[in-house]
């Protein structure tokens, strides 16, 4: 056992000066088997692609220009139903949240219209507004949007009510208590929710994108399938899977280590 | 600083759901000179905490006068600086952003703001915790960034809510005896408001014995200051006033 732990203890190191090796290791196994059951082949190539069929996929792809080109109009979509989510939803959750009537008479009917999920509303949009960058943006902004306010609405009640006392017996004016008090407390709320709206948002895109997109990972796809392409859609579905790791990894996470587990409201 | 009067204060709310009128003050009047320390004590339910946040303007009178200085209250302000029980600390802020939110929101630029936030910092000994956040303290230093932060807004009168029940008993005494010296150097009207006896004696002029939402009974505290445990642990003057109240307070 002993002559193991100097091993153990290069992994430790080698892993704590390269992080992203942390990131990556889970996935050797994972590859690993994809490759041995590629190379054993029980399945024909054009069925099940071995790694390097992907890669060298993916190389073709990028050198088209075609692979670029369509993750830019996905993640662009993606932006704009996180802008819009950000920009409406922190807003409009803070309104509920703060305004008692507001909420009786809206939380209801949000968790109703939340329900009818994302491309549940496909079939009516195409009727309204055909196939097209309408419908797909109409569903990715529908689908952030709502964990975005339901989430903020939440955060916002959670604020306790010492605080806003506080702030009030020290001269902090409404307005000047939304900005010091209300949103600062709900913004481990108001992240949760971008979380899991853009999470959503993200798979209701590439749902809409395959039904009615002519661009996008997506359409990419799907496109895919009708050529009988297996190694373009295995592609497809790694790209959907990396991007994500870097919204979650280089976006979302960092802003959440800088708020809310700095302050304690969110435990490491 | 400035005097504080309830003048036949009353509080009266309707339980809906019992569907009765609920009278949790009855009549309460009291003066509080500036510059004068009164703790209020009495049992579970009498009422206490209620004159508090109806001082504090969190919650309405429904009956009489709450008057600072002359003017009557209407809402919170900063005129009167609260002290929670729970700290009620912005978790977001630093101790240094904390103590000068009063001042920020009196529009205080910031470089003075943290001149004044670091002068009382240094009042209590925290000047070492500047930097950190609420959630990096103790309870108790967490308390004593809460009486500070209230005292840097310099109030007309300063309310505290059973300030130190959540901190252990060995702190509870440090933090008396610290209250008890920053009241020697500065002064500030205090209401005190706590279910422990010995606390209530300890600190105050003078000690209001409530009952039932009414006042049962005023007992004067005379003994000299400066007061630090280590000499009232075992004054008989201490331990008989403390008796005294102790016994208005089980009749109550």
């Amino acid at each position: 056992m002993n002559a193991l732990l100097p091993l153990w203890s290069f992994v430790v190191r080698t892993s704590v000066k390269w992080p992203i090796l942390q990131t990556l290791a889970p996935f050797v196994p994972v590859v690993a088997l994809w490759w041995a059951v590629a190379a054993w082949g029980p399945f024909p190539p054009a069925f099940f692609p071995s790694p390097a069929d992907v890669v060298a996929k993916f190389v073709s792809l990028m050198e088209k220009g075609i692979l670029p080109e369509y993750l830019g109009d996905s993640v662009a979509r993606l932006a704009i139903g996180a802008a819009v989510g950000i920009g409406l939803g922190v807003p409009l959750g803070l309104w509920i949240g703060l305004n008692k009537s507001a909420h009786r008479a809206l939380w209801p009917v949000l968790l109703f219209f939340q329900a009818i999920g994302d491309i549940a509303w496909l079939p009516i949009l195409i009727i309204w507004f055909g196939f097209g960058l309408t419908t797909m943006t109409f569903v990715i902004v529908y689908t952030v949007l709502f964990p975005v306010i339901l989430n903020t609405v939440l955060g916002v009640r959670s604020v306790r009510i010492e605080l806003h006392r506080a702030a009030q017996s020290l001269g902090a004016s409404p307005a000047r208590i939304v900005g010091e008090v209300v949103v600062p407390g709900a913004l481990p709320n108001i992240m949760t929710g971008l979380r899991n709206g853009l999470g959503y948002g993200w798979r209701a895109l590439i749902a809409a994108e395959m039904i009615v997109g002519t661009s996008g990972i997506g359409f990419l796809m799907f496109d895919a399938r009708r050529a009988g392409s297996v190694t373009e859609i295995v592609l497809g579905m790694i790209v959907l899977g990396i991007l994500w790791y870097i919204v979650d990894a280089w976006i979302l996470a960092p802003i959440e280590q800088a708020t809310g587990r700095r302050w304690g409201l969110v435990t490491q | 600083m400035k005097s504080l009067s309830l003048k036949n204060l009353a509080k009266t709310y309707f339980d809906a759901y019992k569907g009765e009128h609920v009278t949790a003050i009855r009549d309460v009047s009291l003066e509080v000179p500036a510059g004068e320390f009164v703790s209020i004590v009495g049992p579970s339910g009498c009422g206490k905490s209620t004159i508090l946040n109806m001082v504090a303007g969190f919650i309405p009178h429904s009956g009489g006068e709450i008057l600072v200085g002359g003017t009557p209250v209407k809402g919170p302000g900063p005129d009167r600086g609260v002290v929670f029980q729970s700290f009620a600390l912005f978790p977001w802020k630093t101790v240094l952003d904390n103590v000068g939110f009063g001042p920020k929101m009196r529009g205080v630029p910031k470089a003075e703001r943290d001149a004044i936030a670091r002068e009382y910092l240094a009042l209590a000994g925290l000047s070492h915790a500047a930097d950190r956040y609420p959630n990096e303290l103790s309870g108790g230093m967490q308390q004593r960034v809460g009486v500070v932060r209230a005292l840097a807004n310099e109030p007309d009168v300063l309310l505290m809510d059973e300030p130190f029940a959540s901190v252990d008993a060995q702190t509870r005494m440090t933090l008396q005896d610290e209250l008890s010296r920053i009241w020697e150097e500065r002064r500030p009207t205090v209401v005190f408001i706590t279910h422990d006896v010995p606390e209530a004696v300890f600190l105050a002029n003078r000690v209001v014995v409530l009952s039932k939402g009414k006042v049962l009974a005023e007992v004067e505290v005379p003994i000299s200051r400066p007061r630090v445990w280590d000499r009232l642990v075992a004054d008989d003057e201490f331990k008989d006033l403390s008796n005294q109240v102790l016994a208005l307070v089980r009749s109550a």
